[in-house]
């Protein structure tokens, strides 16, 4: 079947410069609260979004809360750094542990699309040995599901977003459905560098398709993918899955905070959401619930949801709920060309490695890393400055520096830990609910892991001709905090995604992935959404 | 710190940021220009804030020499954010909310200052609010007045240079052209430019070099 015959949203979009359908937004479907709808989805991003537009076409009657707002590119976003601040979760959270991560515009979306308004567009699949690496390699976890069993959706979801990319040699190899863009100076610097050492490097997998696609106009290389893709190019749920969802029936509810999943003493299951709009408590009946709230939120929710039955927190009767998050080590490394590189021309996600991504065995560590470009805009850059130490006339003559610098990122597998979790925090926030405590701490590997990807970096930008090269520390996305697993103690949700505790509860975010990889997870939350929801449509009909 | 004029402002010699206004779409050059009118009063800091805030951010910002008001109003910027409560999403454990760990850090700089000084910051001689500020820094890990140095340093540097640098006029000093749409880049690779783009008239002042 062809692509448009199973997801029209591309063809809903309007063709006449602007980015909204308002018309299909205006004639949605609207459920009333004392409705039992057969679904009610936490979190309208990624996950929740694949979800929707499913069983929107399987014909449930189904509807999508999401704290933030259905956005309009034309109007809410802005091609500015400062000025997309409210495209991130930016309500409270308290970070601790002894390698604390910061959230906000690093990794947490807002509104309708979720992360992906604000990720940078790189969409790699997993590795087949991402499934079983404490099989393979003796470290994380194995899942209950295979590769092969995720690889129709990864298929489809390449299609729908579409991805562009050269053919992908690593992994599982596969193509993509568009040829490679064109690549601006940082992607040059990259590909020079590595080929000089003999590392293989492609242009790639980027969910921005290289030509029109539906309505969706061609990209127009302006480099702000990270502030939200006002051009409708960049692939996001919002312009992905959201408008066939609707033309399907479904109802996708702005600016509702869910604040409890209600469950019923007597029977133990799902009864609806308790949440929050205009500032008036209400409360949506489901026959059945998703909740889609990524990492954080997801937990966060399943905590303050505690009840005479599950006193320690909905699904948490192991102490399983929370634990096991992950974020990817992603030290950020540039080079200083006495040409002009101009980073910031040209989508930031470009081309990519990830010859590095399996365990070595010539190595002291586990598991491994990949490398891609990165181009920060000038407030990230200057972050990235001054973590060199830098401040007063040094920075700004530093900075004065910029159109000279080539910035590349690696993304390393942080291993899976029991510690590395969510909790309740004293503090509340404004719906007077405890905000999340994120405890994070790096082991052995992580380290040794950062370490080799900063000096692959260094290697390539010297390769390419770089005379200096500066690093910062960072992190990059997240995964885990309710994953799934073989049995009830050891995690959340069972292999397609439906709580061990509650029979008519699903968790479909990136919370449920055992395991990370060295890929950005965008694509492979959507891919498991997608299967969740092939098989929850299975059974109905 | 010293009083010469900086060299890092004629890099790009003649390339203004703003010559491009009519080519952004509208609602972005609604929120870029409104950062070059005249700065909001101050509505979050308490006086004495405000004069040790503008003191120290003007510093990490290289806006502290001679010659009126600076180019980016920094403080105002910050204070903007702080009385919009405009976080970053997250607290260290260890630091307080972020509008609090500003009032506290501010009060404890001053009293850094009558210590070392007689004076509060904002009146202290240049050179001691440097002395004063890089003693922050240089406490790396360790403590300062109970407060984890390397939180503290975080959130003065990271409120300073996003504001710095969401501004026209910093944008200028690094060759950056600032907003893209609808109009997008056409010349892309090394060592091109677009027509309205400026190149580097003195590429070969690498800073890391130099101080190296």
């Amino acid at each position: 079947m062809g692509v448009r015959a199973r997801n029209e949203s591309a063809w809903l979009l309007p063709n006449d410069g602007t980015r909204t359908n308002h018309r299909l937004r205006q004639d949605m479907r609207r459920f009333a609260d004392e409705d039992e709808i057969d679904l009610v989805i936490v979190g309208c991003g990624a996950g929740g979004s694949v979800m929707l537009q499913r069983l929107a076409r399987a014909g449930w009657r189904v509807a999508a809360l999401d704290a933030g707002p259905f956005w309009d590119p034309d109007t809410d976003w802005v091609s500015d750094e400062a000025g997309s601040h409210h495209l991130y979760w930016t309500d409270p959270r308290v970070i601790a542990g002894s390698d604390p991560v910061p959230m906000g515009s690093n990794n947490s979306g807002r509104g309708v699309g979720g992360s992906m308004i604000h990720y940078a567009g790189y969409t790699p699949r997993f590795h087949p040995s991402d499934f079983a690496t404490h099989t393979l390699d003796g470290v994380g976890a194995d899942w209950p599901v295979s590769y092969p069993e995720l690889r129709p959706y990864y298929e489809q979801i390449e299609q729908e977003l579409p991805v562009a990319g050269e053919r992908w040699p690593w992994g599982d190899p596969h193509g993509y459905p568009y040829r490679p863009h064109p690549v601006g100076g940082n992607g040059e610097v990259f590909l020079r560098g590595a080929d000089k050492l003999g590392i293989m490097a492609k242009v790639g997998p980027v969910a921005i398709a290289n030509g029109r696609f539906g309505n969706r106009p061609h990209c127009i290389y302006r480099g702000f993918c990270l502030q939200g893709c006002k051009v409708n190019a960049k692939a996001s749920p919002l312009i992905t899955h959201v408008p066939d969802a609707l033309a399907h029936g479904a109802e996708v509810r702005p600016d509702a905070m869910v604040t409890q999943i209600a469950v019923d003493k007597l029977t133990g299951r799902a009864l609806g959401v308790h949440y929050v709009t205009g500032g008036r408590e209400r409360f949506q009946r489901a026959r059945m619930v998703a909740v889609a709230g990524y990492s954080i939120e997801t937990p966060r929710l399943l905590l303050n949801s505690a009840s005479s039955r599950f006193p320690e927190g909905l699904c948490n009767d192991f102490d399983q709920v929370g634990r096991y998050l992950m974020v990817q080590g992603a030290p950020q490394t540039a080079g200083r060309f006495g040409a002009e590189v101009r980073m910031y021309k040209s989508p930031p996600p470009e081309v990519s490695t990830e010859a590095f991504y399996e365990t070595d065995p010539g190595q002291d560590y586990k598991r491994g890393f990949s490398i891609q470009t990165v181009s920060p805009l000038p407030i990230t850059w200057a972050e990235h400055v001054a973590a060199q130490g830098h401040w007063g006339p040094a920075l700004r003559e530093y900075m004065s520096d910029y159109v000279h610098w080539s910035c590349l990122g690696g993304l390393c597998e942080f291993l899976p830990r029991s510690e590395n979790r969510v909790t309740l925090a004293r503090e509340k926030d404004s719906y007077g609910l405890p905000v999340a405590r994120f405890s994070y701490s790096q082991c052995d590997n992580d380290r040794a892991l950062a370490r080799a990807a900063q000096s692959v970096m260094e290697d390539i930008l010297h390769a390419a001709g770089a005379d200096e090269v500066i690093t910062i520390q960072r992190y990059a996305h997240l995964v885990g905090g309710a994953r799934m697993a073989a049995d009830e103690q050891h995690g959340v949700v069972d292999r397609y995604g439906r709580s061990f505790a509650v029979p008519n509860l699903y968790i479909t975010d990136g919370s449920v992935l055992p395991t990370q990889g060295s890929a950005n997870p965008a694509l492979t939350i959507m891919a498991v959404a997608a299967r969740t929801a092939h098989h929850l449509a299975a059974g109905i009909s | 710190m010293s009083g010469a004029a900086p060299d890092w402002g004629s890099r790009f010699p003649g390339f203004d940021v703003l010559d491009q206004v009519p080519h952004w779409d509208q609602v972005t050059a609604d929120v870029v220009l409104a950062r070059t009118c005249s700065p909001a009063a101050v509505k979050f800091f308490t006086e004495s804030e405000e004069s040790c805030a503008r003191a120290l951010l003007n510093l990490l910002t290289g806006q502290d020499g001679p010659g009126g008001e600076p180019a980016v109003p920094v403080l105002e910027m910050v204070d903007a954010r702080l009385a919009a409560g405009e976080t970053d999403g997250w607290r260290y454990a260890d630091m307080p909310e972020d509008a609090q760990a500003w009032r506290d850090t501010l009060t404890l700089l001053d009293a850094d200052a009558h210590q070392l000084s007689g004076a509060a910051f904002a009146d202290a001689p240049p050179a001691d609010q440097a002395r004063l500020v890089q003693a922050v820094q240089d406490l790396g890990s360790g403590n300062w007045h109970g407060l984890p140095a390397a939180h503290v340093w975080s959130l003065w540097t990271r409120y300073a240079c996003t504001a710095f640098y969401a501004h026209p006029s910093a944008w200028a000093e690094i060759g950056f052209p600032g907003p893209a749409y609808p109009r997008g880049y056409k010349n892309v690779g090394v060592g091109k430019l677009e027509p309205f783009e400026v190149g580097d008239a003195h590429p070969s002042e690498d800073p890391v070099r130099e101080g190296a």
